[in-house]
């Protein structure tokens, strides 16, 4: 069986060591994650702005770097659907849409893989903190990855789970609406720092990196003490200190 | 009223949002509605269960009659016309309006009650009968409200969202010509009083349609105020206009309706009045009109069919879900939408109806793509994809914006091969040397100016996931456990059935 | 210019249905096939199946009917036997001091007598004098009495509808309405009563079909709901039986 793991342009940029969690965490299940270097990004950006020749220049990466895996594992739900969408984007090109449709049924996000591909729930991890946990709006909503997150939070030792007002409020990131619409996207982060500090956790957890910088950029800005991070970072750390 | 009227002020949706965010009071009036609506809804959909069946249901049930809207548009007029209905065909907004006008000059009309109609706020038809010296009032609370104000709806469920009950007492105060307390009860029973008066002189009645059925040529009406009852009860002429697309086949289907658009608008199990009206009245009856037209609306809705991106739209109840699920409404209320419909359908509708799409693609930009609109429609139109599609067709046509489009072909170039955004990986931590403090970039320069304006950004660490891959793919290989045979057996099955046509995809 | 009304609605019409082919065809050819003229196929007709099931006994039924009616503001009133209604309205309407009481021509409510058991009001029968004004006679009404045609329980919906002896002014421009439920005609669901408008077709049906459930409602002020905006504001169902 190959794994291979999708590690969207910005953990690997940014967060590399929500990677790192990732295929450490699953190295303790025996799946050796591949990582095919000639993946770049999903081409979210320029679909979602409507520069679909971009996007497809872009995507032709990952389909391409993933044609021979069994599974791919991604960090984020969005980049995740975002493939979803290659169907769409190659609708008028066979050979490239029999790709997607392919590499569709393999795309897994992370919590999805590991809990309903490798049936596990409980990493076996410690983590005596108070945390809540943002849905990223793709995650939950275009892929349907709600109760994953929450099983595996549910079996971590320590760890006492606060639930986030208004969780499923979109943080107002969405790519470049948070640069073209920046008054808009502002309001929005602001509330969801507000919901997160009303719950007193000590940790925002999430299952996507560009959410959780929108977040954890405004929280920092106000300087509210919230560590922020991917929930497989959590894992990891909580198995390392078991 | 004109089209401009009621609108904040500012040429773009940005401009305009960004007045309305400042509007602290627009702003917590808004939040506070469409959360009661939005959990009222959430309550009611709970409670009534298999809300996921019902939904698909209604879907299925708004695509078999759009794809066979020839048949069922037919039916309906042939049926409406043996009930003794004048039908009439309006394909643009200004013939709507011409036919309308014929109606009450015939009838030598002084006054028109209206009741809520999203479709008459399309055609501006209350300046138009006012300009041929027709008083048209609206006889909705919060539609009377808006029209003393001088201004346009700004939620499709509740117009006057955006105003308080000392804005309202003013405005009622100065219609009475004396001096109301700001009480909800005394201000409703004010207009109460004041527009059974109106109720009773008017020559006509003008209504919206919420859904027309085709199998009996009945149009059917949903309202909590009674008001529409009495449109369509006092007045000797009815004047119902009605989008093209309102068409369901039969009362089966209503049920399915009644089930879906009150508990999706406001958490209703039904709305206090749902009227059935087939007709004018018999000649023997003592009350409903005596003569009663339907004009059919196109308006720009046919643009739509035959169009798979788009289709559709059409079946869209307007029950304003997704005005209350949307945090972008929530924040930027209704006028800064610009156009007669807000909000995420708003944002699809508007330009969708305008042949002229760059003049109003802007809008289709205020969204952050969450999709809580398409979890929230009781008929699953795909309003998050249908935003994506029109900006694509706003750039295919030659209309992006150009500094954008250099950015994305940029874009294109890096992310089309590794090795180039590895190499700009590299650029980057170099240039973010003049910037970043302690892991951090706070400059407010350039593209970082809105967002490091209420955000501080990361920089780049020393090494990104793929320069440290080697190394740690090394350790992995090393360490790795063996893997326990179920989870084995099931990755295997898994992909089995894959290749057996089974698979996890979604839409 | 048509020199009569009529002749006017003629030319109308006669424009309309020129109009209405162009129309239709349009919109047959922008969905790229021929016009359809035949029924077509509705596999997803009506409610899912599971719902079309779903039943609730007698008592279940009053009980949601009660429940629900009440939770939007309506007053539920169970009594047992015509007389208990005659007494029920006779009270409530010397405890409102009405002076003008509206009702439907139908022989239920002449046995039902009110005309006797009220002194204090005048009690009007709808469109029993071709010369009286009905509307007007409606509008100055303190109560409106109707009896339901039907009633949906799952809803808490009154169901009445129009005809020369039935009308629509009746439960609509009193200041309170007394609807009369013979609990036979109570069903759960709104299903039930729409099946007998699509078997029945459009010859069957009556100008107006209406749906009440409850008093006139409006939250347009802040929210803050405010009861009787134009339909009645208190709203009594009596259900009988």
């Amino acid at each position: 069986m190959k794994v291979s793991l999708f590690i969207t342009c910005l953990s690997d940029a940014i967060y590399p060591r929500v990677g790192e969690a990732m295929v450490r965490l699953l190295a303790n299940y025996g799946v050796k994650v591949e990582f095919p270097t000639v993946q770049t990004c999903c081409g979210q950006p320029a679909f979602n702005s409507g520069y679909w020749d971009e996007a497809r220049a872009t995507a032709k990466t990952i389909l391409e770097a993933f044609e021979d895996c069994d599974f791919v594992i991604s960090p984020s739900g969005s980049c995740t659907g975002m493939i979803h969408h290659y169907p769409k984007l190659f609708e008028n090109d066979a050979i490239m849409y029999e790709k997607a449709v392919k590499l569709q049924s393999k795309s897994y996000e992370f919590t999805q893989f590991l809990v309903q591909v490798l049936g596990v729930t409980d990493v076996g991890a410690t983590f005596p903190h108070k945390v809540t946990y943002h849905p990223s709006c793709h995650g939950s909503r275009l892929l349907g990855v709600k109760d994953e997150p929450l099983a595996l939070m549910s079996k971590v030792k320590g760890l006492e789970f606060v639930p986030l007002p208004f969780a499923e409020d979109c943080c107002g990131f969405g790519g470049t609406f948070a640069v073209k619409m920046s008054e808009i996207s502002g309001a929005m982060v602001s509330e969801k720092s507000d919901h997160v500090k009303e719950t007193e956790a000590e940790v925002l957890v999430g299952l996507d990196m560009a959410c959780l910088m929108n977040i954890a950029g405004n929280l920092r800005y106000r300087n509210e003490p919230v560590r922020v991070m991917h929930l497989a970072e959590l894992l990891y750390e909580g198995v390392k200190q078991a | 009223m004109s089209s401009g009227h009621g609108h904040s002020d500012g040429a773009t949706v940005k401009e305009r949002a960004d007045l309305a965010l400042n509007n602290d009071f627009l702003r917590k009036a808004v939040k506070f509605t469409t959360e009661r609506l939005k959990g009222g809804k959430l309550k009611a959909t709970e409670e009534h269960g298999n809300w996921e069946e019902w939904r698909e249901r209604g879907k299925q049930i708004r695509l078999h009659t759009i794809a066979h809207l020839d048949y069922y548009l037919n039916l309906f007029v042939d049926n409406a016309r043996a009930n003794g209905v004048h039908v009439h065909f309006a394909d643009t907004a200004e013939e709507a309006v011409h036919i309308s006008l014929s109606i009450a000059e015939r009838k030598q009309a002084k006054s028109v009650v209206k009741s809520k109609s999203m479709v008459t706020e399309e055609l501006h038809l209350n300046h138009a009968l006012e300009s041929i010296g027709v008083e048209a009032v609206e006889t909705d609370l919060g539609e009377y409200i808006i029209q003393l104000a001088g201004e346009t709806p700004s939620h499709i469920i509740i117009p006057a969202i955006h105003k308080n009950r000392y804005q309202i007492a003013d405005l009622l105060s100065e219609d009475a010509g004396e001096k109301l307390e700001p009480d909800t009860s005394i201000l409703a029973g004010y207009v109460r009083r004041k527009l059974r008066a109106k109720f009773l002189e008017a020559d006509i009645g003008m209504t919206g349609c919420n859904f027309a059925i085709a199998e009996t040529g009945s149009m059917v009406l949903f309202e909590n105020e009674g008001n529409a009852r009495m449109v369509t009860t006092v007045p000797k002429t009815q004047i119902t206009l009605m989008g093209m697309e309102r068409i369901i086949p039969s009362w089966a289907d209503l049920e399915v309706m009644a089930t879906l658009l009150p508990r999706s608008a406001t958490g209703q199990k039904l709305t206090v009045y749902m009227s059935g009206i087939t007709g004018p009245r018999r000649s023997a009856d003592a009350d409903g009109p005596d003569e009663m037209h339907i004009i059919i609306v196109d308006n720009g809705r046919s643009l739509q069919l035959g169009d798979p991106e788009f289709q559709e739209l059409l079946n869209c109840i307007r029950c304003g879900a997704c005005l209350n699920a949307c945090p972008v409404y929530r924040h930027i209320g209704g006028h800064a939408y610009g156009g007669t419909y807000s909000g995420p359908i708003g944002a699809v509708l508007t330009p969708s109806l305008q042949k002229n799409v760059a003049e109003w693609d802007d809008i289709a930009n205020a969204s952050s793509l969450c999709g809580a609109c398409y979890e929230a429609c009781p008929v699953k139109i795909p309003l998050h994809e249908m935003l994506i599609y029109l900006r694509r067709r706003k750039i295919e046509s030659g209309h992006g914006d150009k500094v954008e489009a250099i950015g994305m072909k940029g874009f294109a170039t890096v992310m089309s091969k590794s090795g180039r955004f590895k190499a700009a990986l590299k650029l980057g931590k170099l240039g973010q040397k003049l910037v970043a403090r302690n892991g951090e970039i706070r400059i407010k320069i350039g593209p970082l100016k809105g967002w490091n304006s209420v955000r501080v950004t990361p920089s780049l660490p020393k090494k990104s996931f793929r320069d440290q891959w080697g190394t740690m793919e090394a350790e992995i290989r090393n360490g790795l456990k063996e893997m326990d045979p179920d989870m084995k057996n099931r990755m295997e099955a898994i992909v089995k059935d894959r290749a057996n046509g089974g698979g996890h995809g979604h839409g | 210019m048509a020199d009569t009304h009529q002749d006017w609605l003629i030319e109308m019409e006669a424009e309309s249905r020129s109009k209405q082919t162009k129309f239709i065809n349009s919109i047959s050819e922008k969905l790229r096939r021929p016009m359809v003229t035949e029924p077509p196929r509705h596999p997803f007709r009506g409610s899912p199946d599971f719902w079309n099931d779903y039943e609730l006994n007698e008592e279940e039924r009053i009980e949601r009917f009660t429940t629900n009616f009440k939770s939007v503001g309506g007053h539920v009133q169970r009594l047992s036997t015509m007389e208990e209604v005659q007494r029920f309205i006779a009270d409530k309407a010397s405890e409102l001091s009405a002076k003008y009481v509206i009702r439907q021509n139908q022989p239920e409510l002449d046995e039902l007598g009110l005309e006797g058991a009220l002194p204090g009001a005048q009690v009007s029968v709808w469109n029993s004098d071709p010369e009286q004004h009905w509307k007007a006679r409606a509008a100055e009404a303190d109560i409106g009495v109707v009896i339901a045609d039907y009633a949906a329980a799952y809803t808490g919906s009154i169901t009445v509808l129009s005809s020369k002896d039935k009308g629509r002014s009746v439960s609509l421009l009193p200041t309170v309405l007394m609807a009369i439920i013979p609990v036979e005609r109570l069903k759960t669901r709104l299903g039930e009563i729409m099946v007998h408008f699509d078997e029945g077709g459009r010859d069957s049906l009556p100008a107006g079909i209406h749906f009440i459930s409850g008093p006139s409602r409006s939250a347009d002020i802040e929210n803050d709901l405010t009861i009787g905006v134009h339909g009645p504001g208190v709203v009594y169902a009596l259900i009988v039986g």
